[in-house]
């Protein structure tokens, strides 16, 4: 597999794979902590390939086991401290991993589970380089992560060696220019997929990988001295933690003189921001790229102009990777020509074999094209016009946040199990076309006597304990009665006033 | 100024009048994170006040009080 045959190739330089706070990891240290991780899941656990679970938060140890399971032949599943233990539990129920690492002292029940300081004893274990033979195969899945389910469940993706083969072929025309000992923004959280440009495109490329916490997220003083130290080479980001850097006048071509481009993907690329960074970084290049989880991380993506910017129309999601053929679908499955809306279908190598354990699922998502290639309705409304896709919306209720998928009927459903609350609806909170926050309306069981700010903090707390922190909505109001459309269900669009 | 930043606050998180004081912590208390500061500072910019987020620490902009003195 490409990338642990180019972390082996980087192990004999003096090269840094990652600095996360005072840490510097270089590639010889990645490399063999991966090979002791990949010999003590050959010695301890059994051959049935199941896949290990990582708990933790941008810890440098995370990588290590990642590449260490591809290496002993099995996939992991990545799982971020924005998920409560309650939520990983789930996630533990539906996936059965053998082996549960726990970077951060939760208390999970597993088979097995090996905590930070086991981990290090396993690090410090002499150990041979892992033969390549075993390795992960192409149709061995090589991680499945997690995402909202409408249903209150999480739901997990799985996706391949040979997905993410494609994947690494297809986004060579964005990242093929990243150039060796180069510094790449680590920014986002390792159980979105995103977070494989880093630890997949710009790892095999010999960069460095500049980790940016949660705390430092959230603390633009400290991301911004971060960014100051890293002169980043390489952008690859939500648009929201633009957002959050252009309120500051610093975020200009002198604090990052040597960034090459700007890659934004995970939510909608406002015009607003993308004049505003145009301003800022004359010259250089901002990619807006598109790609749902189902289909491996990015599967288009445009080179942003002032032409596009001066259009009607919102900016491009662009167009199609060589190697994934996108056909915008009508009601009935047809495809529709240039200028016509309607969903968008994906096909090619990089598509997901589908939801793990999931067929109910998995038969409305996917499908196998005559040809033998894998498919996959995205639910996103979509036009085709001059060569460029344009993403117009969903066709269901979910949501991105922040970058983050959230179904709104996970939110409700979880809401609902809180006591005193009979029912529940969560809308986004629009604002330049793009989702900022999301608001729950309450009808309460009977009135609880509080203000509103400490129901919400009450609300909000309880629902911690099921959800992760960027599903819980920022507001929470409660309603006398909701308004009801002919069906009985609640109106949303009249609730939608309300906001 | 100060009054200003709460209502927005208000409007922000759905507090009742008189919830949320000069003095309410802001992060501490859960009522602001990161992108909700954001959109504090992009409404607060209609009446021309420009903070710089890269100079300050999570300290000094903690309650309305604090920010609103930042802001003059």
């Amino acid at each position: 597999m490409f990338i642990l045959e180019k972390l082996a190739e980087y192990a004999k330089t003096d090269r840094i794979a990652i600095v996360y706070g005072d840490e510097r990891v270089s590639f010889a240290a990645l490399d063999r902590r991966a090979d002791a991780f990949a010999a003590y899941l050959k010695r301890e656990l059994p051959e049935s390939g199941a896949p290990v679970l990582i708990y933790g938060h941008k810890d440098s140890a995370i990588p290590a086991c990642m590449f260490g399971a591809l290496k002993a032949g099995r996939g992991y599943i990545p799982v971020d401290t924005t998920f409560p233990p309650e939520r990983v539990q789930q996630i533990i129920a539906q996936a059965q991993p053998e082996l549960v690492v726990d970077l951060c002292g939760a208390k999970l029940t597993a088979q097995r589970v090996l905590k930070r300081d086991a981990l290090d004893e396993v690090f410090a274990q002499p150990c041979k380089p892992a033969p390549r033979e075993g390795w992960i195969r192409p149709e061995q899945t090589a991680y499945i992560l997690f995402t909202s389910g409408s249903t209150g469940q999480p739901k997990g993706v799985q996706i391949t060696a040979g997905n993410l083969a494609a994947f690494h072929e297809g986004v060579r025309v964005w990242f093929g220019g990243m150039k060796p000992g180069g510094a790449f923004l680590n920014e986002i959280s390792y159980s979105f997929d995103v977070s494989v440009c880093a630890l997949y495109e710009a790892l095999s490329r010999g960069m460095t990988l500049w980790t940016a916490d949660k705390q430092t997220l959230s603390d633009p003083h400290a991301l911004f001295a971060l960014l100051r130290e890293a002169q980043i080479d390489e952008w690859v980001s939500t648009p929201s933690l633009a957002e959050i850097c252009v309120q500051s006048a610093q975020f200009t071509n002198e604090l990052l003189p040597k960034v090459r481009q700007f890659l934004f993907c995970g939510e909608v690329l406002t015009k607003k921001l993308a004049a505003e960074m145009f301003r800022r970084f004359p010259g250089v290049p901002i990619v807006n790229a598109y790609g749902p989880t189902e289909a491996t991380v990015l599967v288009t993506g445009a080179e942003m102009t002032p032409q596009m910017l001066a259009a009607d129309a919102p900016l491009p999601i662009g167009a199609p990777f060589y190697n994934v053929q996108a056909v915008i679908a009508g009601e009935n499955g047809e495809a529709l020509g240039e200028g016509q809306d309607g969903e968008l279908l994906l096909l090619g190598d990089a598509v997901s074999p589908g939801y793990l354990n999931r067929p109910d699922l998995n038969a409305r998502a996917f499908f196998t094209a005559p040809d033998g290639r894998r498919g996959y309705h995205t639910g996103d409304l979509c036009r085709m016009q001059d060569g460029n896709i344009y993403y117009l919306g969903r066709l269901d209720s979910q949501v991105k946040l922040n970058g983050f998928r959230v179904e709104l009927e996970d939110v409700e459903n979880n809401l609902v199990k809180l006591p005193n609350i009979a029912r529940a609806a969560v809308l986004p909170v629009m604002q330049d076309g793009k989702v900022t926050a999301l608001t729950a309306f309450v009808l309460l069981e009977k009135p609880d006597g509080e203000s509103s700010l400490a129901r919400a903090r009450r609300v909000k707390n309880a629902l911690a304990a099921y959800l992760p922190s960027y599903m819980i909505p920022r507001k929470i109001l409660a309603v006398d009665s909701f308004p009801l459309n002919t069906n009985g269900k609640i109106d949303k669009k009249q609730l939608a006033a309300q906001l | 100024m100060t009054d200003t930043i709460i209502e927005i606050l208000n409007d922000i998180t759905g507090a009742d009048d008189g919830e949320i004081t000069p003095e309410t912590e802001l992060f501490e208390e859960g009522i602001l994170d990161s992108f909700g500061l954001v959109e504090l500072l992009v409404r607060l910019e209609q009446f021309q006040v420009k903070l710089d987020v890269a100079n300050l620490t999570r300290e000094e902009i903690s309650t309305p009080a604090k920010l609103a003195a930042l802001l003059g």
